[in-house]
């Protein structure tokens, strides 16, 4: 017997896994942290400055993004909660990791 | 200003063995610490203490949803002058020094020698062996108030804010390989002290009171106060209501 | 090996290279004194490509996505398995007094005696 407790007009909340939630989120984490450090070195490899490395950075973090909606498919709302949390989530983090490759790459690369 | 220009030498001889040997201490750190930590032991009485209080928790929260009976049933297995579980147990009050304790001491001094010691051990060594190197320019311009924590070790002051000396460089490796540790280790490594930290917070269930004479009294007092107040009282109207 | 862990090794390889082209590049430049403007086209088309051979490696080598959804995962737990609930079990039940090897415990005291 079911009792429905809702009104039709109301949406019915949904029940997000919290395990899977994790798993995502650390897939996401994880990919990113790589995507730092390579385009980090890649950047560095270029041997681009100033601004135009944080726009490279920029470049890269959208690129990820957009391989990630081709892998996750159309229906991208089984996997994650919002598109642009996936955009932003560790954003001031991965850019650590990337200035740190950045700087290393370059230096091995073009300053001597 | 003009270009400087280092000897490549110093590539092959300061700067990558400063990020290798970084990263190498980062991972023997992580394994020195999985073997020298203890798994913490713990006492029979107080997980039942910590169930114990859940329970209460709950029943006040949830009280609601049982018959009066029933409420007053497991009140008074919780409360009653003589036999109830709060007024049985006699628990000593130790509020204890972390001090005193030698578990604890030793546990701090664990943490201690995995994660300070390695830093003030291999900095001191680096800027020991390295002293005095320039060894790269971060690809950006900086302003003029960056020069202390670049150049470390290197005091010259019509040099470029954007040269990194050696010291300095140790120091970027340091807090710019945590989240490569994370990739390299997994998640919850003991290289990236931070997460410990939320760990041992986390765990509720696991996390005894620290003083369980106290708490008792504070569960005691909720639970004596709690008044009564059945929920499903109406409920059969509510359902009909609902379904008409 | 499966294509990702190929493509992740390519590209590092191709990365590498590129790395090593660069820096060749450079010291060419500084030997025969000419000025850094930017690096030759190719080596940049390598870079990045290997970038993105290296991403997308990486990404399929990450692990699967979930699905979030809870009704997702237990849509596929039979119902067995979903009403096994250890903390309803019973081992006390009445009813084991109609098994045949059954002795009955003579009273409260046995109980108390028993530990």
């Amino acid at each position: 017997m079911s009792v429905p407790l809702k009104k039709e007009n109301v949406p019915e909340p949904i029940a997000y896994s919290e395990a899977a939630l994790r798993n995502n989120a650390n897939v996401l984490e994880y990919c990113r942290t790589s995507m730092s450090a390579l385009s980090g070195s890649t950047a560095g490899v270029l041997g681009l400055t100033a601004l135009n490395g944080f726009a490279f950075y920029m470049f890269s973090v959208v690129i990820l993004w957009v391989m990630f909606m081709i892998k996750a498919g159309p229906n991208w709302q089984k996997y994650y909660v919002s598109r642009q949390s996936l955009l932003t989530h560790g954003f001031l983090g991965g850019l650590c990791t990337y200035v740190l490759f950045w700087t290393f790459i370059y230096g091995m690369v073009h300053v001597y | 200003m003009a270009e400087l220009l280092l000897d490549p030498k110093i590539r092959l001889w300061v700067f990558l063995p400063i990020v290798v040997i970084t990263f190498l201490v980062g991972i023997v750190r992580h394994y020195v610490s999985i073997i020298l930590s203890s798994q913490k032991k713990i006492e029979l009485l107080q997980v039942q203490d910590s169930q114990v209080m859940i329970r209460a928790r709950l029943l006040r929260e949830n009280g609601k949803y049982l018959p009066r009976q029933s409420f007053a049933m497991r009140r008074h297995w919780f409360n009653n002058e003589d036999t109830g579980y709060f007024k049985v147990q006699k628990r000593t009050s130790n509020a204890q020094n972390p001090m005193t304790d030698p578990g604890m001491m030793t546990d701090m001094l664990k943490g201690n020698v995995t994660n300070v010691l390695p830093m003030i051990v291999i900095g001191g060594w680096i800027n020991w062996m390295f002293s005095g190197f320039l060894t790269t320019k971060v690809p950006f311009p900086l302003t003029l108030r960056f020069k202390p924590m670049l150049q470390r070790g290197v005091e010259l002051a019509y040099l470029d804010a954007s040269w990194v000396s050696s010291a300095s460089w140790y120091f970027l490796n340091v807090f710019g390989l945590r989240t490569i540790y994370a990739l390299v280790l997994g998640e919850n490594n003991a290289a990236d002290q931070s997460k410990m930290m939320q760990e041992q917070m986390s765990g509720a269930a696991m996390a005894m009171p620290p003083d369980p004479k106290a708490a008792f009294k504070a569960q005691w007092e909720a639970l004596e106060i709690t008044e009564h107040r059945w929920a499903l009282a109406n409920v059969e109207n509510d359902l009909l209501i609902k379904n008409d | 090996m499966s294509f990702p862990k190929v493509l992740l090794t390519v590209g590092f390889i191709s990365l590498f290279h590129s790395a090593f082209s660069a820096a060749q590049h450079r010291s060419y430049l500084r030997i025969t004194s000419q000025e850094f403007t930017t690096l030759p086209l190719d080596i940049v088309i390598q870079a990045v490509g290997s970038l993105f051979a290296v991403m997308w490696g990486v990404m399929c080598i990450a692990g699967n996505l979930r699905e979030i959804q809870a009704a997702a995962e237990l849509n596929n737990i039979a119902w067995e398995t979903q009403m096994n609930v250890p903390s309803f079990y019973m081992f006390n039940h009445r009813l084991r007094a109609m098994e045949s090897s059954y002795i009955p415990t003579s009273g409260k005291g046995d109980l108390e005696n028993l530990e």
